[in-house]
């Protein structure tokens, strides 16, 4: 498989001294969904910054698509898009002019514009709207224009930071379908910043942790939770016989199990290494052949934010997130408002 | 070839705003208007004195006048340039512009020629006011082509300079402090409105070098008197230098200050 990015020991130190990345590697196959998963200030933007061209790595190596990023910045340039965590859309100008001056950026010719401007907007369900001023946009429909205006000249590698900040959980979804389906019919390469645990669990096929401008984790979301917890099962049996203790006795036996107790009437705990999902048929047939009825049986498997509390020892900030979600709806209402 | 592209998009964006902003654009009639039809009328009475018309080099206020009007306006408007890119970093649309293959230097530039037909614009404006008021322009319509181009020259000094600013500049209220210090003392140090024979030797002196004063003389010569290459040379040789030397060091400010 090729790799679409190569970064190896990128360092950026700012002007004033903050050390905002520091030594991050990592690749990013070609049509691979690629989650970087961090608080907000753990060096995510940065990191986007450098890849792509806007900020001067203090060291290190980037590669785009083969081209060295601080040697071919226009190479890089022509052959990604990127909507930065600002949703960076005129909002006086209509969504049509927003792209057409996107695609004249991006020196397409006219024509091209045309078909593909229609494309994209009809894509992202922005057609009908296209000749009315982007201010009169909801938040949603504005995000949804940046990336547009990103995919503008079919960029194979799509940069998304922070897509889906400060938007509502029903938009957020429909931007999640979006992406999905970017890369699965379109087979763009996706590197998306987030500090939404369900989002990296949910669009990426890798997922990189990153805390104080350091990766400290990088898998598929799945083999990160299993590596750091047990899936808990939780049981309810119907009915309460002698035969429990034996049932007990014998789900302790299974090499999987690593604890069994009992919370309430009736509700046991089970705590299973891994693959707690193929363990509950099998706790239903050894109840079954003890006559046992069983109530309700429900899995918890760890979470992504399990695996970031695991790897950074603190929760994801999500105080800071929504405080910077707060000035952004400011702002984005007094944008509105204009 | 791109290059020119760029700078024209560039430009196209504030154009297709410029021309959305209805209100805006009214105002900026409104104001030379004003200009024009109160004080250059209430001034008009002063040249029934021989003496004045002998300093002004003309028996019209008005006509003396219009030319001081025609770059106050175009000062005003270019020094506005700033704002959007202070706008435009605050919304993140200058990242974005950094992000896509085009040339950096193509930004300031591409801001200054907007600026620069915006006050084409208005000084074509003006100068329709001017004619309806009664005001003559000796050098007849191809001298008003040459005003026009001067005026526009003069707007992109203006609006290069405010770009350059506002790179170091982070709000729209210091900016606009900065320029607004700037923009008084220039207009009423040159001889844009008054006659520098009027004036006290030591503002005589400022004016003599004050930008404002090069650029009025060729527009004025243009007006009052038609056309004399010898009169206006200095002048236009001054804009159209000042303007090409603001436009590098708005590109040099843009490329260093993108660096990082």
């Amino acid at each position: 498989m090729n790799n679409a990015i190569e970064v190896e020991n990128l360092i950026k130190v700012y002007k004033n001294g903050v050390r905002a990345v520091d030594g991050v590697s990592f690749s990013v196959h070609e049509r691979e969904i690629f989650g970087f998963l961090g608080p907000n200030g753990a060096g995510k933007s940065t990191t986007i910054k450098c890849v792509i061209g806007l900020l001067r790595p203090t060291s290190g190596t980037i590669r785009v698509l083969g081209a060295d990023t601080g040697q071919d910045p226009g190479v890089v340039k022509r052959n990604i898009g990127y909507a930065a965590q600002e949703t960076a859309v005129d909002d006086r100008l209509t969504g049509w002019e927003n792209l057409y001056l996107q695609g004249r950026f991006y020196h397409l010719p006219r024509a091209e514009i045309r078909r593909r401007g229609e494309e994209v907007l009809k894509l992202f369900g922005l057609w009908e709207r296209r000749n009315d001023v982007a201010g009169t946009y909801s938040g949603g429909m504005l995000k949804r224009l940046d990336i547009a205006c990103a995919l503008i000249h079919r960029p194979r590698i799509l940069f998304l930071d922070e897509p889906t900040l400060g938007l509502d959980v029903q938009t957020r979804k429909t931007i999640w379908e979006y992406i999905e389906m970017l890369r699965g019919e379109h087979g763009m390469t996706i590197f998306l910043t987030t500090h939404y645990m369900e989002e990296a669990d949910a669009l990426s096929d890798r997922v990189a942790i990153i805390d104080r401008g350091k990766i400290v984790a990088l898998d598929r979301p799945g083999a990160l939770k299993a590596g750091i917890g047990w899936d808990l099962i939780t049981v309810r049996f119907s009915t309460d016989g002698g035969e429990l203790g034996g049932l007990l006795s014998a789900l302790l036996a299974l090499p999987e199990v690593r604890e069994v107790r009992e919370t309430e009437d009736g509700i046991y705990r089970i705590a299973v290494e891994r693959n707690g999902d193929r363990l509950i048929p099998r706790i239903v047939r050894l109840a079954e052949a003890r006559g046992i009825g069983i109530h309700s049986i429900r899995l918890k498997r760890p979470t992504l934010n399990d695996v970031y509390l695991h790897y950074t020892g603190r929760e994801i900030r999500e105080a800071e997130g929504s405080r910077e979600e707060l000035i952004r709806s400011r702002v984005m209402a007094r944008r509105i408002r204009r | 070839m791109t290059f020119l592209s760029d700078v024209w998009y560039v430009a196209w964006r504030e154009l297709v705003k410029f021309f959305r902003a209805k209100v805006r654009v009214v105002v900026t009639l409104i104001q030379p208007l004003l200009w024009l039809g109160l004080m250059g009328n209430v001034l008009e009475g002063f040249t029934k004195s021989p003496y004045v018309q002998q300093m002004l080099g003309t028996s019209s206020y008005l006509s003396f006048m219009t030319p001081g009007i025609i770059l106050m306006t175009v000062l005003f408007g270019g020094v506005f340039s700033g704002l959007s890119i202070v706008w435009d970093r605050r919304i993140g649309y200058l990242e974005k512009l950094m992000a896509v293959p085009i040339s950096r230097g193509a930004i300031p530039l591409g801001k200054m020629l907007a600026a620069a037909i915006q006050g084409g614009i208005q000084v074509l404006v003006i100068i329709l006011i001017a004619t309806a008021f009664g005001v003559r322009f000796a050098a007849g319509p191809l001298g008003v082509l040459l005003i026009l181009l001067v005026a526009m020259f003069f707007s992109s000094i203006l609006s290069g300079f405010s770009l350059a600013l506002a790179v170091r500049v982070k709000t729209q209220e210091t900016l606009m402090a900065v320029v607004n210090f700037l923009t008084m003392p220039l207009m009423f140090t040159s001889n844009a409105l008054f006659p520098r024979e009027a004036m006290p030797g030591w503002l005589a002196a400022i004016a003599k070098v004050n930008p404002v004063t090069h650029a009025v003389a060729p527009i004025r010569e243009l007006t009052l008197r038609g056309w004399d290459w010898g009169a206006m040379y200095p002048g236009i040789a001054v804009t159209v230098g000042l303007a090409l030397a603001i436009g590098i060091w708005a590109q040099w400010t843009f490329r260093r200050a993108t660096a990082e």
